[in-house]
C-alpha cells in the first residue's frame, strides 16, 4: 500500500549522532588500553618476579594484582546487572520506533565490544601457551593465569552481561519470551570461567604437562562453541532493525512495540516485518 | 506555492533517505565487525586446543600426524560458519574469513609472544596456512550451492591441498641433518636446542606408529584419511552451524 509522504515526515527521526561510533571505539579503546597495561606488566615483572609462587615478592607483584582485579570485576558485574535492572523501561509497550532504532544501536555498541573482548581471550589463551613451555608453573596462578583467566575472561563476561540485561529491560524482542541463541551466546562463553576449575584440578591433580590438545583442555573449546549462537542473535535482530530503519526514515510500516512483546518469534519473519520500500508515491 | 511544497517535500525525502542508508550501512559495518571478531575468537579457541600444539612447533609439522589432525579439527568452523552466511545472507567467503583471521591471530601472538617475549626462533613458531582450501571450500559452496556436494569434494580437498599448501613453508625444515651421530630432521634439532618446559619427550607426537616401518607414501595414507574425516566433520558442523544460527524463542514466558 502506497505511504502518504505526510506520514514519513510525522514520523520522528533521531539525530545521526546516536548512531555514532563514539561508543563502541571507546569501549574497543579502554579494552585496549587495559591489555596495554598488562603488557607492560607482564613483560617487566613476569620474569623477574613471577617464576617463584613462594616468594614474596610474588604475593607483592603478582597475587595482589590477581585479588584487586577479582574484587573490582565482581564489582563492577554486580553494579551492571543491578543498575540495568534498576532502570529498565516499565513502559515498554509505547516505545517509540526512533527510540527502540536507538537502543538497538547503543545494544549493538556493546555487542561489538564483547566480540573483541573475546577476540583478546583468545589472544591471551595462546599466549599462555608461551608461558607454559617456557617456565614449569608451581601454581595455578601464573602470571599468565593471572591476566589470561582472572582478567581477560571476566571483561568479556561482563560486556556479556551487560548487553544480556540491556536487551531483557530495554528491547521489546527479548522483554517476555527467552531467546535461546541470546542466552547461549553470554552462557556458554561464560562458563569457561567455571570451567578453569576443573582445568586447574586437573593440572593440580593429574596432568602437569601442558600440550594444549589433551582433553583436560577440551572443555574451553567446547564452551566456545556457543559463540556460534551469534548468528542466531543476528537472525533475530536483523529483521527488526532493518525494518525500524525503513519505518522511521522512510514511514514504511512495522509492527509496534506492543506487538514485538506479545509476539516476538513472529517479528523474525522478513515477511512479517516486511517494508514496502517501493511504494512511496510517484516511484 | 505547491510546487514549492513539493519540491521542498522532495527534498525533506531525498534526505531521509540519505539519512535511512547512513544508518544501514552503519549496522552494516557493526554487524560484519561482530561476525568476524567473535566467529575467529572462537575458531581460534578450538583450534588451540584441539591442533594447537602442531600450530605452535616446527618439529610436530611431520607427514603423520600433523596433515590428519590439523584439517580434521579446523574444518569445523568454517563449516559451521558457511552454513550461517551462506544460508541467510548468501555470504560466500565465511571459510575464507575464519581461516585468515585465525591466522591473524595466530601471527600476532607468534611475534609478540612466543618469539618477542619467550625468545622461541619465529622458524620454530611460525603457523600454517589454512587459506587456500579454504577459499577452494567457498568457491565450491558458491558455486553449486549445495553442502552436499560442499562437505563431499570440498571437504576431502580440505584434507588433500593441506599439505601441498604449507609444503613451501615447511620443506627446508624436513631436510635431514646428522647430530651426534643421530639422524634427524633440521626441525627436530631446532626443538632440542629450544626446551619446552611442559611438552617432555615421552608426549612429543612425531610420526609414531606403524606407518613409520612403511617405506614410503605414508603422506599419501595421511591426507587420503585426513580427507575422509573432514567430509564426516563437514557434515556434522554444517548442522551445528545451521542449529545455532535457528532464532528459537523458547516456550516458557520469562518470570
Amino acid at each position: 500500500m502506497p505511504v502518504e509522504r505526510n506520514a514519513i515526515f510525522s514520523i520522528e527521526v533521531p539525530e545521526k549522532s546516536a548512531f555514532s561510533l563514539k561508543l563502541p571505539l571507546l569501549g574497543i579503546g579502554l579494552i585496549f588500553f587495559l591489555n596495554t597495561i598488562d603488557y607492560v606488566y607482564q613483560r617487566l615483572f613476569a620474569f623477574t618476579k613471577g617464576l617463584d609462587y613462594s616468594t614474596q615478592q610474588y604475593q607483592q607483584y603478582w597475587m595482589s594484582v590477581l585479588y584487586a582485579e577479582l574484587i573490582i570485576e565482581a564489582l563492577i558485574a554486580l553494579f551492571v546487572v543491578v543498575y540495568l535492572w534498576q532502570t529498565r523501561d516499565r513502559n515498554l509497550e509505547n516505545l517509540s520506533p526512533a527510540e527502540e532504532l536507538k537502543r538497538y544501536w547503543i545494544w549493538g555498541s556493546f555487542v561489538l565490544m564483547y566480540a573483541f573482548a573475546v577476540f583478546i581471550a583468545a589472544y591471551y589463551a595462546e599466549q599462555d601457551a608461551t608461558w607454559h613451555q617456557t617456565v614449569i608453573r608451581d601454581t595455578s596462578f601464573t602470571p599468565s593465569h593471572i591476566i589470561e583467566f582472572y582478567q581477560s575472561y571476566p571483561v568479556y563476561i561482563i560486556l556479556g552481561l551487560t548487553f544480556l540485561m540491556y536487551a531483557l529491560t530495554r528491547l521489546p524482542q527479548f522483554a517476555k519470551a527467552t531467546s535461546l541463541p541470546l542466552v547461549i551466546l553470554v552462557a556458554s562463553p561464560l562458563m569457561i570461567f567455571p570451567n578453569v576449575g576443573l582445568n586447574e584440578f586437573g593440572h593440580t591433580r593429574w596432568f602437569m604437562e601442558e600440550v594444549f590438545s589433551a582433553p583436560l583442555h577440551w572443555g574451553f573449546a567446547i564452551f566456545a562453541w556457543g559463540a556460534l549462537s551469534l548468528y542466531g542473535v543476528l537472525v533475530t535482530v536483523c529483521p527488526r532493525v532493518y525494518s525500524l530503519i525503513d519505518q522511521v526514515y522512510l514511514g514504511a510500516e512495522a509492527p509496534s512495540a506492543s506487538i514485538v512483546i506479545e509476539n516476538p518469534e513472529a517479528c523474525i519473519n522478513p515477511l512479517f516485518c516486511s517494508c514496502e520500500r517501493n511504494a512511496l508515491p510517484n516511484k | 506555492m505547491e510546487e514549492g511544497i513539493s519540491n521542498m517535500n522532495e527534498r525533506l525525502l531525498t534526505q531521509r533517505e540519505s539519512e535511512a542508508d547512513f544508518v544501514r550501512k552503519r549496522f552494516d559495518l557493526a554487524v560484519l565487525l561482530i561476525i568476524f571478531l567473535a566467529t575467529v575468537a572462537a575458531a581460534w579457541i578450538h583450534q588451540q586446543l584441539f591442533a594447537g600444539d602442531w600450530s605452535f612447533w616446527i618439529d610436530l609439522k611431520d607427514r603423520m600426524w600433523w596433515p590428519v589432525i590439523v584439517p580434521i579439527a579446523t574444518i569445523c568452523f568454517p563449516a559451521a560458519v558457511q552454513a550461517a552466511l551462506w544460508t541467510h545472507w548468501k555470504f560466500p567467503a565465511g571459510a575464507t574469513m575464519v581461516c585468515f583471521g585465525l591466522l591473524l591471530g595466530q601471527w600476532l601472538n607468534r611475534i609478540i609472544n612466543f618469539w618477542a617475549w619467550a625468545k622461541f626462533p619465529i622458524n620454530l613458531v611460525f603457523p600454517e596456512t589454512l587459506l587456500p582450501q579454504a577459499i577452494v571450500l567457498d568457491g565450491i559452496l558458491m558455486i553449486t550451492n549445495n553442502f552436499v556436494v560442499t562437505a563431499l569434494i570440498g571437504g576431502e580437498l580440505w584434507g588433500w591441498l593441506f599439505y601441498p599448501s604449507n609444503w613451501p613453508m615447511i620443506a627446508p625444515y624436513h631436510v635431514p641433518v646428522e647430530y651426534h651421530g643421530q639422524l634427524l630432521s633440521v626441525a627436530d634439532l631446532i626443538q632440542y636446542q629450544y626446551i619446552r618446559t611442559s611438552t617432555p619427550e615421552y608426549l612429543r607426537m612425531v610420526e609414531t606408529g606403524t606407518m613409520r616401518s612403511f617405506a614410503g607414501g605414508v603422506l599419501g595414507v595421511s591426507a587420503f584419511f585426513s580427507g575422509f574425516i573432514s567430509i564426516l566433520m563437514y557434515f556434522i558442523w554444517w548442522y551445528m552451524g545451521y542449529f545455532f544460527a535457528k532464532p528459537i524463542y523458547l516456550k516458557a514466558k520469562r518470570i
